[in-house]
């Protein structure tokens, strides 16, 4: 019992957090055609922002500040790279932006080398939330995911219920309409892609503390929003929520399972053969857990290649 | 266009007598020049002429590496193939892998196919350490090549021959592959999928089997890879490699059939180079390929062009000062990077910041750089870089500003030079992806 | 009367609530060319795109040759020798023209998986081209790539791709579309040439095109056949009138 609660709370902060970077990586998509390489890169430079002024700051004032920060570096990125190979099409700005990912990460290597850095939650923030089957559950998750869903709820309203929201809407809707109805559509397009920036920048500088930040965490974290944005279906804000929910749970869930392909075969009493095959039959599902999401998404490839709310291909 | 086969003949002659004028260790990176070159022509056969980008490729070049070290032997069991035959066992691991990953990918295309095969390398990546028997673990598998047909394959020069003699049929091989039926509707695949499925074409099965020669190609590359190292390691896996092939073709030049080839040559050439000067040659390498994307879109290989356009409207020795001229803003920009590089490395380098910390609160201490000390803590050290940044994109204005007078000048509006445009040239993988899903 | 080359019979179409096609029946007879028109939003492209295999209809049946078609793949459809043309130019742009029409003739010749041939060898497919290229005129154009060619000699060029595979049934949609006068007289004459011995589908607008060229018309308003006649016979029904060009001449109930 106290596994499934703490799991199911563990996958859904982590889901919120996977949420927090596809969904603006969805938004640019959906509105500019560009799927940013570097989206996660900007999580990752959040990270490392927030550890360099919690340093001189305390943590709060780093948390905002990097987040600015981020979203700054994200609408210089728009403004002075991909706004200028905008002309070449969408293939060449999905290369741009995967060379200016590469560059952000050897940047990173270099300023702070190429290992773990010492980032970690604020003394007062470091208390047990709750007790819960005789196990303290910390509060910072309860914060990370708090936070992740004032965001939501703060970018849904604007969103829906403000005159800067319906533009936007509109702009990713129809660009070549807004434009034509007298809207900047390239200052809605840098707006957006720097906000989406700074989202991914405030994920990253809250996350950094509580998981690892190191150079790799751009890399391993943007696998995994592709696999959200695949499941999902590019463009769908609510896919993306379900997908990253759901591969939050699998693999907050997968880590607590000690069991094999073995066992599922000795169910139809074939544990012996299965364990004379050996390999990938007696290995453990919770050693897979950084495998299984991508075994769901070619499940979901096979089903539906267009993903859980993708439109039909 | 006779004389491109003449450069390739004395190319291939060059390549044949180069073990007789290199050091041990030159031919060694020759070897690796010649598996990064069959790797990334491998790479842009999907990607440059199947419209596919494809960002997990380390993972066939990696299935090959393995299958060839099961194949090799390790001295004390005896190989499967005699050594010379061992890319053999990569390809058919290529295939086999490529069937299954391809089928997988190219159900989807544009960025959602670059996605697929980014996680599918990934998948392989992070199952590839728990199985020992098959990637030998966190450890990796050495083997042992054993001697055949005479000859031991023990010098690095037996193994730059073999590599030579496969990387060279191989190239071959792709190269008449584009002039096969398949070979042509692979360009139809990057141009508009959904016009060849109204003309009766399967797009599915012809872009997994366009998958699978890639992969296949990829293969022999991890292949030769291992027969030079004796080792593989699930390493191999790592986005890096993927990465890199990426970078190379395209600061090659994907539109022509030897530009990623030229690109990796280049590049793994300079990389071997810069090994001991610089740490950051990868820093380099990304900075190139973003400069690259940015104002040269065809790549290196698209330069010639560039300079046959140019040549057709204005005069040599017009253009001799414009090059020149050009060339110097180049350095200066160069010099500027390398410069802000190589001293922020080692500024933030680990030796210097613990230096810091035992000087407490004296002033930071210089470092050295090109044979000279540069304090961070003077004026001069951020000068020169500056100077030389801001000097070179001065000059780049100036050149650029009286090439186009040059130009309005000659140019009536018949012979308006062509530059090199990429809007036409590369594969516009997003408008394929609207395509397909108009077509639903 | 011959059996018709290809019959729909009650077909619909609805995307989500929108119903575009209700009911359709139709008949494409052995060698008469048949103009399909109607007012914007009518379904006519629709239309195409069901018989073509891009979209499969809700209801009802498409028979090619006798036998039923709705819902397969294009592909398919295309090798029982049913070829069209887009509204919108389809082409390769980045390829020659020569290559484009030779991709459509390897078809034919079932070359798809062929990987030990080196195309520039291959007679049939060779001849078939330089044949193809003759006959859509674009012979000065062969190694232009197909994406700097002029509007006209696009379509014409996207004319010559539908007839490589010897269709039994070409469907034209809009060929006619964003043409000068005398580049659609061209074409006319170019579609009349070119289409000799098959049955043809075409989608049009230019009312002179499609009483010139046509044998048979029908009307589809609101996703239904209205009529089906002679240009004669169409000029002069009263309900075409009426839903097609908006005149309330005629007082027959």
């Amino acid at each position: 019992m106290e596994y499934y609660v703490v799991s199911l709370l563990n996958g859904t902060i982590y889901g919120l957090l996977l949420f927090m970077v596809s969904a603006g990586l969805t938004l640019i998509f959906g509105m500019m055609g560009v799927l940013n390489f570097a989206h996660a890169s900007f999580y990752m430079v959040g990270a490392y922002l927030a550890y360099t002024l919690q340093k001189l700051l305390g943590f709060w004032p780093a948390l905002v500040l990097s987040t600015l920060l981020v979203g700054v570096i994200g609408a210089l990125v728009e403004r002075y790279f991909l706004r200028r190979v905008h002309k070449f099409g969408h293939a060449h700005e999905l290369l741009l932006t995967f060379g200016i990912s590469f560059i952000i990460a050897e940047l990173i290597k270099l300023i702070y080398g190429n290992f773990p850095v010492d980032y970690r939650i604020p003394k007062s923030l470091d208390f047990s939330a709750f007790t819960i089957f005789g196990a303290s559950y910390p509060a910072y998750r309860l914060l990370m995911g708090s936070i992740a869903l004032a965001m939501f709820a703060l970018i849904y309203l604007l969103l829906t219920r403000t005159r800067v929201g319906i533009v936007v809407r509109s702009a990713i809707y129809k660009p070549k309409m807004a434009e034509a109805l007298g809207h900047n559509v390239p200052m809605v397009f840098m707006g957006v892609f720097s906000a989406g920036a700074a989202l991914a920048g405030l994920a990253g500088a809250v996350a950094g503390a509580f998981y690892t930040t190191n150079p790799n965490m751009a890399l391993e974290l943007g696998i995994m929003v592709f696999v959200v944005v695949v499941v999902g279906g590019l463009g769908s804000l609510e896919g993306a929520m379900l997908a990253s929910l759901l591969i939050g749970l699998i693999t907050s869930y997968s880590v607590g399972i000690d069991r094999s392909l073995a066992d599922l075969c000795a169910l139809f009493g074939a544990r012996a053969w299965a364990e004379g095959v050996g390999g990938l039959m007696t290995l453990k599902i919770s050693s897979l857990a950084a495998t299984i999401p991508f075994a769901f998404m070619l499940i979901i490839l096979l089903v539906r290649p267009s993903g859980l709310l993708g439109e039909k291909e | 266009m006779k004389y491109v086969r003449y450069l390739i003949a004395i190319a291939i002659i060059l390549l044949g007598v180069l073990p007789a004028v290199l050091s041990q260790s030159l031919v060694n990176a020759a070897t690796q020049m010649l598996i990064a070159v069959l790797f990334a022509c491998a790479f842009n056969l999907l990607c440059g002429q199947g419209g596919m980008l494809s960002f997990g490729h380390a993972a066939y070049f990696g299935v090959g590496a393995f299958a060839t070290i099961h194949a090799m032997g390790d001295g004390s069991v005896a190989g499967l193939l005699p050594t010379p035959m061992l890319p053999l066992a990569g390809a058919c691991a290529g295939i086999l892998v490529g069937i299954g990953a391809g089928w997988f990918s190219t159900k989807r295309s544009g960025v959602y196919f670059s996605m697929i095969t980014l996680a599918l390398a990934e998948l392989l990546h992070s199952l590839a350490p728990h199985l020992k028997g098959m990637f030998g673990g966190e450890a990796g598998i050495s083997g042992m090549r054993s001697p055949a047909w005479g000859l031991s394959f023990g010098t690095s020069t037996q193994i730059y021959y073999l590599t030579l003699v496969w990387v060279l049929a191989s190239l071959a091989v792709l190269f008449l592959f584009t002039r096969t039926p398949v070979g042509r509707l692979t360009l139809a695949l990057r141009e508009n999928t959904h016009r060849l499925r109204f003309l009766g074409y399967e797009v599915h099965r012809l872009r997994v089997l366009v998958f699978v020669i890639s992969a296949m190609f990829a293969g022999i590359a991890g292949s030769l890879q291992v027969i030079n190292n004796e080792s593989a390691n699930y390493v191999v896996f790592d986005s890096h490699l993927s990465t890199v092939v990426v970078l190379n073709s395209y600061i090659g030049g994907v539109n022509v059939f030897l530009g990623p080839a030229l690109g990796a040559a280049i590049m793994t050439f300079f990389g071997y180079a810069v090994s001991d000067l610089t740490r950051s040659w990868l820093l380099y390498q990304g900075i190139l390929f973003v400069f690259v994307m940015m104002f040269l879109p065809s790549g290196l290989s698209g330069l010639r062009q560039l300079w046959l356009g140019v040549r057709r409207s204005l005069s040599v020795s017009v253009l001799v000062p414009i090059v020149a001229f050009s060339c110097v803003a180049g350095l200066m920009l160069i010099g500027g990077v390398i410069f802000s590089v190589e001293i922020l490395q080692r500024i933030f380098s680990q030796d210097y910041q613990s230096l810091l910390v035992t000087a407490g609160s004296a002033a930071w201490p210089s470092v050295s750089l090109f044979g000279c000390d540069w304090p961070p803590g003077s004026l001069l050290t951020w000068i020169v870089p500056l100077v030389l940044v801001i000097g070179g994109s001065i000059l780049v204005k100036v050149v650029k500003k009286k090439f186009h007078t040059l130009n309005e000048a000659t140019a009536t509006p018949d012979t308006e030079i062509p530059l090199p445009c990429a809007a036409e040239d590369l594969p516009d993988i997003n408008k394929l992806h609207h395509v397909e899903r108009d077509s639903a | 009367m011959n059996a018709p080359v290809l019959s729909l019979r009650n077909v619909h179409k609805s995307f989500d609530k929108a119903h575009i096609i209700r009911g359709v029946d139709l008949d494409l007879l052995p060698g008469e060319r048949h103009a399909v028109i109607g007012p914007n939003g009518a379904g006519k492209s629709t239309l195409f795109h069901l018989i073509s295999g891009q979209f499969a209809p809700s209801k009802g049946e498409i028979l090619f040759d006798g036998h039923p078609i709705q819902g397969q793949t294009p592909q398919k459809i295309n090798h029982l020798g049913l070829a069209r043309s887009f509204q919108i130019t389809n082409i390769f742009p980045r390829l020659t023209v020569f290559e484009n029409l030779r991709i459509a003739v390897m078809q034919r010749e079932g070359l798809q998986y062929t990987l030990w041939k080196i195309i520039n060898r291959v007679r049939p497919v060779q001849e078939k081209t330089e044949s193809l290229l003759e006959r859509v005129r674009l012979e000065a154009r062969r190694d232009t790539p197909a994406g700097e060619l002029s509007y006209s000699e696009q379509r014409s060029l996207e004319i010559g791709m539908t007839l490589a595979s010897d269709p039994k049934v070409i469907l034209l949609d809009e060929p006619m579309a964003g043409m000068s006068k005398e580049e659609t007289h061209y074409t006319i004459s170019l579609i009349r040439e070119l289409t000799k011995g098959c049955s043809l589908m075409i989608v049009e607008h230019d009312m002179d095109v499609v009483f010139s060229i046509s044998d048979r018309i029908s009307v589809l308003v609101y996703g239904e056949v209205i009529a089906t006649g002679t240009p004669d016979v169409i000029r002069n029904d009263c309900r075409v009138r009426e839903a097609y060009l908006g005149e309330e001449v005629c007082a027959c109930a």
